[in-house]
């Protein structure tokens, strides 16, 4: 059977990715694909050990559900940002978005 | 007649789709087909849901994450998509490419020794215990009510947020 340990490594790896994306990436729209990534390694963390540690209860589970809700507005209120700051900027890229320097 | 497919394979599988997708959704050269591999990435961890006993979460992650977020990102590619290629905009300057990857490297690797070490200690095969879908249900209901109506608030202010934010002013 497949052990616990198994998710763990992919969620790591997941997490790597999108801490990657997050440092290294320019474009606003790749820095929300990283975000998404992130949060997916963390609902597979939370389902993972609710379902190795905590087999009667779902309590994981409903992390999960809520934190998929979560994202989902994130990504709709994200996306609405980097709407404007193109209509503002004519480009995502966030290295250009510095109107707040002072 | 049934063919037995060992767990094990199906895992690694799933695992291999999911990290290759992922690293595509951030390396592909055109946004879209990142968008896309993002999608793929999300049926992986929807793939691993079911293995974990979890189908409703399964069938959350692809009605929202895949049904809805996916289309989303897609519609605000094409909005503000240029003629330009990404991939001028998403090369990494200077030596900024390797930090970032040793950052990565360094914590998922920490995180996953951390996991293997603690191996021994956590459970190899998942307890027995049938989960009915309900479950999920019945716990929501029961024990945390008042949540499920803030989360409906924050939906519904999340949703009239990102509508005023996105409003052309005339």
């Amino acid at each position: 059977m497949v052990s616990l340990t198994s998710y763990l490594i992919v969620s790591a790896a997941l997490l790597g990715i999108g801490i990657y994306g997050l440092s290294v990436k320019r474009n606003a729209i790749r820095i929300l694909f990283a975000i998404e990534i992130i949060v997916n390694a963390a609902n597979l963390n939370f389902a993972a050990f609710t379902r190795y540690l905590d087999p009667p209860l779902v309590s994981g589970q409903v992390i999960v559900f809520y934190s998929i809700a979560a994202a989902a507005m994130e990504a709709a209120v994200g996306l609405a940002l980097i709407l404007i700051a193109f209509r503002l900027n004519s480009s995502i890229d966030v290295r250009k978005l510095n109107k707040l320097k002072g | 007649m049934e063919i037995a497919i060992p767990p094990d394979l199906v895992f690694v599988i799933l695992a291999a789709v999911t990290l290759i997708a992922a690293v595509l959704a951030l390396q592909a050269k055109e946004l879209i087909y990142g968008a896309i591999a993002l999608g793929i990435s999300f049926i992986g961890i929807a793939g691993f849901f079911v293995f974990l006993d979890a189908p409703y979460l399964a069938m959350l992650q692809i009605a929202v994450y895949v049904g809805a977020v996916v289309v989303l990102i897609l519609f605000t590619i094409m909005l503000v998509r240029r003629e330009q290629s990404d991939e001028l905009l998403d090369r990494p300057e200077g030596g900024q490419g390797a930090v970032g990857l040793w950052l990565a490297g360094l914590l998922a690797v920490a995180i996953a020794g951390v996991a293997a070490l603690a191996g021994p200690n956590l459970p190899a095969a998942p307890p027995a215990g049938n989960l009915p879908v309900s479950s999920l249900g019945l716990v929501l209901a029961a024990e945390y009510p008042i949540p499920l109506v803030i989360l409906a608030l924050l939906i519904s202010a999340a949703l009239l947020g990102a509508l005023v934010l996105a409003k052309v002013e005339k």
